[in-house]
C-alpha cells in the first residue's frame, strides 16, 4: 500500500508539469541567470557573439524577428511590403511604441539605427552593398531602396543586431560604441557591474504586440521585476548554484551532468536543440585537399556515429543528419543524403588510388578547448588511416587554430562548429570568404540566384541544389548536429529556451 | 637608516620599468586581440581590422610602448577597452573583496600555521608532530581550487550552510560579507597555513637548539616561558617573511579561487582582462601587483628591526 501511494505521488508529480504549463503566469520576483562570462560588449550591432544578443535583446528590439519556424515576422514593424521586383521595401512601423526614455519610436529613430547597422554590424555591412538608400517617408514609414534584390535583407533585419535605438543615442555614439542602452524592449537596462552582474528591470510602459507568441515573435510580456545575468565562469559552480536555488537558470552545463540533473527533482534539463553542426573544414587552396577526389575519399571513409559518440557522449546530444540547415528550419534538405555518413572504405581507397595519393600527410588542426572537436578528430583520424590516409593531427589552442586557419599553407583540414543561421544565403559553410575558401562556381551562381528569389518554393529548390553541390564537390565534411545543455529550476516556467537563443519574456517564477 | 630606506624605495623604479616593458611586450605578442573579441566569432577580417584601427591597436609595438611609458610618467594607467573607465578606477573597485579575502585567508593561515608549527617543534618527533606535519603535507599538496570545489559540494550543496558562490559587499553588513568569504578564505588559508606551519616548525627547532635556550632552561624557567618568550621571538622572523610573501601572493594570486567562488576581485579582473586581451587592464594590474610585492617585502624587512634589535640596515 505504501509503495502504491509512493507511485501515485510520483505519478501525480509527473502530471504537475503539463498542468503547470497552463497555469496563470505570476508577475514579480527577481530572475537570476548564471551566464558563462562577461559579454564582450553591450552594443549589439558591434558584435556577433550570441551572449551579447541573449542578454541585450530583452532591452533592444529589431523591426522584425523570427517565429517558431524561423521565418521573419514583424516585431517593431507593423508590416512590410516588397515592390519593384524586390528593389523597394516599405516598412510600416507600429504606432505608440515607447523607448525606455519615454519618447515614441518613429522613423526618425529607425533610419539612423539602420544606417549605423549598415556601418558597424558584420551582417549589416555585408548587406549594405545591395542597399541604395534608407529614408523616412513619414513618421511611421521607412523605405529601403535596393541597388540589387537581396532576399537576405529581411533575415538581416530579423536579427537582434539590427536593433533600433533612439536617434539621440546613435548621435552620441558617433563612430564609436554606444554610451547608453535605451531600447523599446520589455526590460530596460539598469546597470552593468563587470564580473558581477547585468541588471535589467521590467519596463512598465512596454507596448507589446497583440498577436500570440510564436518563437521570438508575437506578444512579449515581462513578468519578472528584475533579471540579473550573473557572471559565473566555472561550470561546476553554475550547476551547484542552480541546484541550491541561488540561480534559476544556468547556461552551458557539461553534457555529462545530464544524468545528474535528471536525478534532481528541483531541476529541469533544457537541451538546446539545434545548436550547431560539427564539421571538418577542407582547405581548397592546399595542393592536397584542392583535389576533389581526395576530398571525396575523406568524405567516403568516415563513419559518423562513432565520431559523434566520442564527441558528445549521449544520444540526446547529437543527431546524424545530412542537412546544411537543421530539420527545425524550413530550409532543411535531404538532397545528396547518400553522400553523408557513407562509411564506404572501398570507395575511399578507390578514390585515393584514382587521385594518385602517395601517403602525403594531411594536416588536421583541432583543439581541446572544445573537447568535442578533439575527440571527433581523434576518431576521424583512426578511420582515415584505415583507408590509407596519413593524418598529422595537430592539437593547438582555439586562438591559434583560428589564427592558423587564415593561412592556407599551414593546413588541410580543421575542426570547428557551424552555429545556427536563419538566412540560407548567409550560412558560414557556404561562404567563399571563410577559411577553407570554397569558391565553387556553380555554388556562387546558385547563391546569387537565391539572393534574387523571394518565392519560398523556388528558394527551397535552389537550396536543394546548393546542398547537392556541397556534397558532390565536398565543400567541407559535415560530421553531425550537436546540442548543448542548460539547467533550470522547475519553478521557472515558460518557453524561455527556444533554441538556439535564450529569452526570458513570457517566463515567470511559480510559487 | 634613512639612506637605506631611500635606496630601497629608489630601487623600486627600475623593477617597475622592467615589469612595465615585459608585460606590454608579452601581451602584444600573444595571439588574438580585443578587436576580434568584441567583433565576435562570425566577424570578417575586414570588420576586425576596422575595429582594430578604431581602438588604436594597429600601431606598431614600439609606438604603443612609448605611449605606455608616457602615460606611466603622468601616473595614468590608461582606460580599459571593455569596461570603458580608467584602469585605476577599475582596480580600486575590485580592491575591497580582494583585500578582505586576502586578510581573512592570511589570518586563517597564521592562526592555524603558527601554533601548529610551534606545537610540532615543541613535541618534536612525537606522534603529535608527525600527524601535524602529515596534515601539512596534505595541505600543501591539495590545489586550492579543488579544496574550494569540495567545500562548495559539502557546505553549499549538501549541507546548505553557506552560499555556493558570489560576493556580498561590506556595506550590506559584516556578517553576510564574512559568510560569503568564509569558504574562499578557508580554501586559500588552509593551503598557506601548511607552508607557515612547516617554516615555523623548522625555524623553531633551530632556535630551540641554541645555547641561550639551554641557559634559560638551566636557570629553571618554565618550559612555557622558554618556548613562547625566548624562542618564539627569534624563530618568528623567517615565518614573518613567509607571511609577508603569502599576503603578497594572495593579493594577486587569488585568481583561481576568485574565479571558482565568483568573487569580483583583482584576480577576476586580471583573468577576464587576459581572456579579452584588455591590454591596459592587464598592464595596470600586473604593475600594481608588482608594486605591492616590492612594498610588502620592504615592509617585512623593516618589521625585522623591531623584532630583532641585532638587525641593522646601512
Amino acid at each position: 500500500m505504501k509503495r502504491f501511494s509512493l507511485i501515485a505521488l510520483a505519478a501525480s508529480l509527473l502530471f504537475v508539469t503539463p498542468a503547470a504549463a497552463q497555469e496563470t503566469p505570476r508577475p514579480g520576483g527577481v530572475l537570476k541567470v548564471a551566464s558563462i562570462g562577461e559579454p564582450p560588449t553591450l552594443d549589439i550591432p558591434m558584435s556577433t557573439a550570441t551572449l551579447v544578443y541573449e542578454i541585450m535583446w530583452h532591452v533592444n528590439e529589431s523591426l522584425l524577428t523570427y517565429d517558431k519556424n524561423f521565418n521573419p515576422v514583424p516585431m517593431l514593424a507593423e508590416s512590410w511590403t516588397l515592390a519593384d521586383k524586390g528593389l523597394k521595401y516599405t516598412i510600416t512601423l507600429r504606432k505608440g511604441v515607447k523607448f525606455h526614455n519615454g519618447k515614441e519610436m518613429t522613423a526618425a529613430d529607425v533610419v539612423p539605427s539602420l544606417r549605423r547597422w549598415g556601418r558597424v554590424a558584420s551582417v549589416g555591412r555585408a548587406l549594405w552593398k545591395y542597399v541604395e538608400s534608407v529614408d523616412a517617408k513619414d513618421s511611421y514609414t521607412v523605405v529601403i531602396s535596393m541597388k540589387q534584390a537581396s532576399s537576405s535583407l529581411i533575415y538581416g533585419l530579423s536579427e537582434p543586431h539590427a536593433a533600433i535605438y533612439p536617434k539621440e543615442s546613435i548621435e552620441a555614439a558617433g563612430e564609436g560604441q554606444l554610451k547608453e542602452f535605451i531600447g523599446t524592449g520589455p526590460f530596460r537596462f539598469v546597470e552593468h557591474r563587470p564580473d558581477r552582474h547585468i541588471k535589467l528591470a521590467r519596463f512598465k510602459d512596454y507596448s507589446a504586440r497583440s498577436d500570440p507568441p510564436s518563437g521570438f515573435g508575437g506578444k512579449r510580456t515581462a513578468y519578472f521585476d528584475e533579471i540579473l545575468f550573473l557572471t559565473v565562469p566555472e561550470t561546476a559552480v553554475r550547476l551547484a548554484g542552480v541546484e541550491t536555488g541561488e540561480y534559476h537558470h544556468a547556461m552551458f552545463i557539461k553534457q555529462d551532468s545530464y544524468e545528474r540533473i535528471k536525478s534532481l527533482p528541483a531541476l529541469e534539463s533544457r537541451i538546446v536543440k539545434p545548436r550547431g553542426w560539427a564539421v571538418a573544414v577542407m582547405n581548397h587552396k592546399s595542393p592536397l585537399t584542392s583535389q576533389k577526389k581526395i576530398r571525396q575519399a575523406f568524405q567516403a571513409a568516415l563513419d559518423m556515429e562513432p565520431i559523434l559518440v566520442a564527441g558528445f557522449g549521449s544520444k540526446e546530444f547529437y543527431r546524424l543528419d545530412p542537412g546544411v540547415f537543421f530539420p527545425e528550419q524550413p530550409w532543411h534538405s535531404t538532397a545528396s543524403a547518400k553522400l553523408y555518413n557513407q562509411k564506404d572504405k572501398d570507395r575511399a581507397r578507390r578514390l585515393l588510388k584514382e587521385a594518385g595519393y602517395a601517403g602525403q600527410p594531411l594536416r588536421w588542426i583541432t583543439t581541446r578547448e572544445y573537447e568535442f572537436m578533439y575527440k571527433n578528430a581523434l576518431v576521424g583520424k583512426q578511420q582515415l588511416e584505415e583507408v590509407g590516409i596519413t593524418v598529422d593531427l595537430q592539437v593547438v589552442d582555439w586562438a591559434t587554430l583560428n589564427n592558423r586557419g587564415e593561412k592556407p599553407e599551414l593546413w588541410e583540414v580543421f575542426s570547428t562548429g557551424f552555429v545556427f543561421s536563419a538566412d540560407p544565403a548567409n550560412h558560414v559553410a557556404l561562404r567563399c570568404t571563410f577559411n577553407g575558401w570554397w569558391c565553387n562556381e556553380e555554388k556562387e551562381r546558385l547563391l546569387a540566384e537565391l539572393q534574387g528569389e523571394n518565392d519560398l518554393k523556388k528558394r527551397k529548390a535552389i537550396i536543394d541544389r546548393i546542398q547537392t553541390v556541397f556534397y558532390e564537390d565536398v565543400g567541407s565534411v559535415k560530421l553531425g548536429d550537436y546540442f548543448t545543455l542548460d539547467a533550470a529550476r522547475r519553478e521557472l516556467r515558460g518557453d524561455f529556451r527556444t533554441a538556439p537563443r535564450l529569452y526570458f519574456w513570457n517566463s515567470w517564477l511559480a510559487k | 637608516m634613512q639612506t637605506y630606506l631611500l635606496r630601497r624605495v629608489l630601487a623600486v623604479i627600475p623593477v617597475m620599468l622592467v615589469v612595465a616593458t615585459v608585460t606590454c611586450v608579452l601581451i602584444h605578442l600573444a595571439p588574438g586581440d580585443p578587436a576580434s573579441i568584441i567583433a565576435g566569432p562570425d566577424a570578417t577580417p575586414a570588420d576586425i581590422a576596422r575595429l582594430r584601427h578604431q581602438l588604436g591597436l594597429d600601431e606598431p609595438l614600439p609606438t604603443q610602448l612609448v605611449h605606455w611609458y608616457g602615460r606611466l610618467l603622468r601616473g595614468d594607467l590608461g582606460d580599459s577597452i571593455f569596461l570603458r573607465r580608467p584602469v585605476t578606477e577599475a582596480i580600486l573597485e575590485r580592491l575591497e573583496p580582494t583585500l578582505l579575502l586576502t586578510s581573512w585567508a592570511t589570518l586563517i593561515a597564521v592562526l592555524i600555521g603558527v601554533p601548529a608549527g610551534i606545537v610540532s617543534a615543541r613535541y618534536h618527533n612525537t606522534a603529535v608532530d608527525q600527524s601535524f606535519m602529515g596534515l601539512a603535507l596534505i595541505g600543501l599538496s591539495i590545489p586550492n581550487f579543488l579544496l574550494g570545489l569540495l567545500m562548495i559540494l559539502v557546505f553549499g550543496v549538501w549541507l546548505r550552510w553557506l552560499p555556493v558562490a558570489g560576493y556580498v559587499s561590506l556595506d550590506l553588513g559584516l556578517w553576510p560579507n564574512a559568510r560569503s568569504l568564509l569558504m574562499p578564505a578557508v580554501s586559500l588559508g588552509l593551503v598557506q597555513s601548511a607552508l607557515i606551519a612547516r617554516i615555523t616548525r623548522s625555524s623553531m627547532l633551530d632556535v630551540l637548539r641554541e645555547q641561550y635556550i639551554l641557559a634559560s632552561r638551566a636557570k629553571g624557567l618554565a618550559e612555557r616561558a622558554v618556548v613562547y618568550k625566548h624562542a618564539l621571538k627569534n624563530a618568528i622572523i623567517p615565518t614573518l617573511t613567509v607571511i609577508g610573501i603569502t599576503f603578497a601572493i594572495l593579493i594577486g594570486g587569488a585568481v583561481v579561487i576568485e574565479t571558482v567562488f565568483n568573487i569580483p576581485g583583482v584576480g577576476r579582473l586580471i583573468i577576464s582582462a587576459v581572456l579579452r586581451r584588455d591590454y591596459p587592464v592587464i598592464q595596470g594590474v600586473v604593475l600594481i601587483i608588482a608594486l605591492t610585492y616590492t612594498l610588502i617585502n620592504l615592509l617585512v624587512d623593516l618589521v625585522y628591526l623591531t623584532l630583532d634589535p641585532r638587525i641593522r640596515y646601512q
